[in-house]
């Protein structure tokens, strides 16, 4: 078969099917229409289904309108003042308490060890200007000899500290830099820290 | 309102809410830090009070509350801490105004606190200028002002302690190497060199850095550029190792 005498058999066949189709009333459309507008939709698909409706936040952000623009700067410093309001939290002066290796050092920070000979202590603490003073911060392990030792990442530069034995007495480090008074009639240890750390003997 | 006047104003609603965190983090209360602390009410109102005046004269709260703070931990009684955190104040002024003796008009926290130390070391004023007039950089001045106060507090003159820093720094050493001259003077009078000696041997040269005060990196080996023969390391035992 011709592709010429398809087609005219293809055409045909159409025809003869449109022929046998029903002829539908004119007012069918209205009809349908008047039903629909007649059932009440679900609260849910009547938000979103109307596109006007669900643009209008969209458009009210994009579009140009009339608004006072001291409305912005009122509603941003209503919204400050009420964040501001909320009690505060008092920002820290200690760290949290540190093992006797603490985490990771940074970049401007190295590890120093100190160690402290109190066979009689039974408990050894360092307390100093990178804890906060907190004798309870930094407690030093009993090594089997009776030396107490803590290794502390500590930042460049000048750190001042002391040992707090069993608590209470305070404790200078005999290897630390130097010993400087601390303005309370006592004494405090000073070691400058370099960035290859600390050579003490 | 346009759209870029209309977008700055919900981007300000947008970043409302972090504005108290940034001004918390600005200014943190002294007060409240130091009662969080454990400080009685009255003590932290004093010293907040001398922070507080330090702080609208330009100068640094955190040496006073830190100051507070250690005297607390020592279990000082309270009206002599808050003596001792108003005399470091005082030494601030005093400590700030020698700094810009040394040409830096309005240096920072860290240098003012450094001057400090200094000048509680035994260091005068006009050594304190020397100092930050040796910097080759004013960020430089705080911790070679330090690590004057250390070797002072070593038993170093502070005329010996200044000329060791300022000449270190004039002959082009590196702040690491500076840094390191408390450990050289100590190690030095660990072998049993008094403090002077300690200072004349840095001075010469004979640290055993290679030579802290010779010319910047002028020797292959780090071999001393003074007349003394160079020193053997510190010794470390076995127990201590070298800090990374």
């Amino acid at each position: 078969m011709s592709d010429e005498r398809f087609d005219e058999r293809l055409k045909e066949a159409a025809r003869a099917y449109a022929r046998r189709l029903p002829e539908l009333p004119a007012s069918l459309d209205d009809r349908v229409m008047a039903a629909v507008r007649t059932r009440a939709l679900p609260a849910s698909a009547a938000r979103g289904a109307d596109p006007a409706r669900r643009g209008r936040w969209w458009r009210w952000l994009v579009e140009p309108q009339q608004v006072r623009p001291a409305w912005g700067v009122a509603l941003a410093a209503a919204a400050a003042l009420a964040v501001w309001l909320v009690p505060r939290r008092a920002a820290p002066l200690a760290p949290p308490a540190t093992p006797a290796v603490a985490a990771l050092p940074a970049a401007d920070t190295v590890y120093v060890r100190f160690e402290l000979a109190a066979p009689d202590a039974h408990q050894v603490a360092l307390a100093g200007t990178f804890n906060g003073w907190d004798d309870h911060a930094t407690a030093m392990t009993r090594g089997s000899t009776g030396v107490w030792s803590v290794t502390v990442p500590l930042a460049v530069g000048e750190q001042r500290y002391d040992f707090v034995v069993d608590g209470a007495r305070w404790v200078p480090d005999p290897t630390a830099h130097a010993q400087v008074a601390d303005g309370f009639g006592g004494t405090t240890s000073v070691i400058v820290v370099g960035p290859k750390g600390v050579v003490r003997t | 309102m346009s759209r870029a006047g209309r977008m700055a104003c919900l981007l300000a609603l947008g970043l409302a809410p972090a504005a108290p965190a940034w001004l918390a983090a600005q200014q943190p209360s002294v007060r409240a830090a130091l009662e969080a602390r454990g400080l009685p009410a009255d003590l932290a109102l004093a010293v907040d009070s001398i922070a507080a005046r330090a702080g609208a004269n330009g100068l640094p709260e955190g040496p006073l509350t830190d100051k507070a703070v250690e005297g607390w931990a020592k279990h000082v009684p309270a009206p002599r801490i808050v003596a001792a955190v108003a005399a470091y104040a005082d030494r601030m002024v005093e400590a700030r105004a020698a700094v810009q003796g040394g040409g830096v008009r309005e240096p920072d926290g860290a240098l003012i606190s450094a001057a400090t130390e200094a000048l509680g070391a035994g260091i005068g004023a006009p050594s304190v200028g020397t100092v930050v007039r040796a910097a080759p950089d004013p960020s430089l001045a705080a911790p070679a002002l330090t690590v004057a106060a250390a070797l002072t507090a070593q038993g170093l003159t502070a005329d010996q302690a200044v000329t060791v820093v300022a000449d270190a720094m004039r002959g082009g050493r590196t702040m690491a190497q500076i840094l390191d001259l408390p450990s050289v003077a100590r190690a030095m009078q660990d072998q049993g060199m008094t403090p002077a000696e300690a200072g004349r041997r840095i001075l010469e040269g004979g640290a055993p850095t290679g030579g802290v005060l010779g010319p910047a990196g002028g020797r292959p080996g780090g071999s001393p550029a003074g007349p003394l023969p160079p020193l053997p390391r510190p010794p470390r035992p076995a127990d201590h190792p070298p800090h990374p």
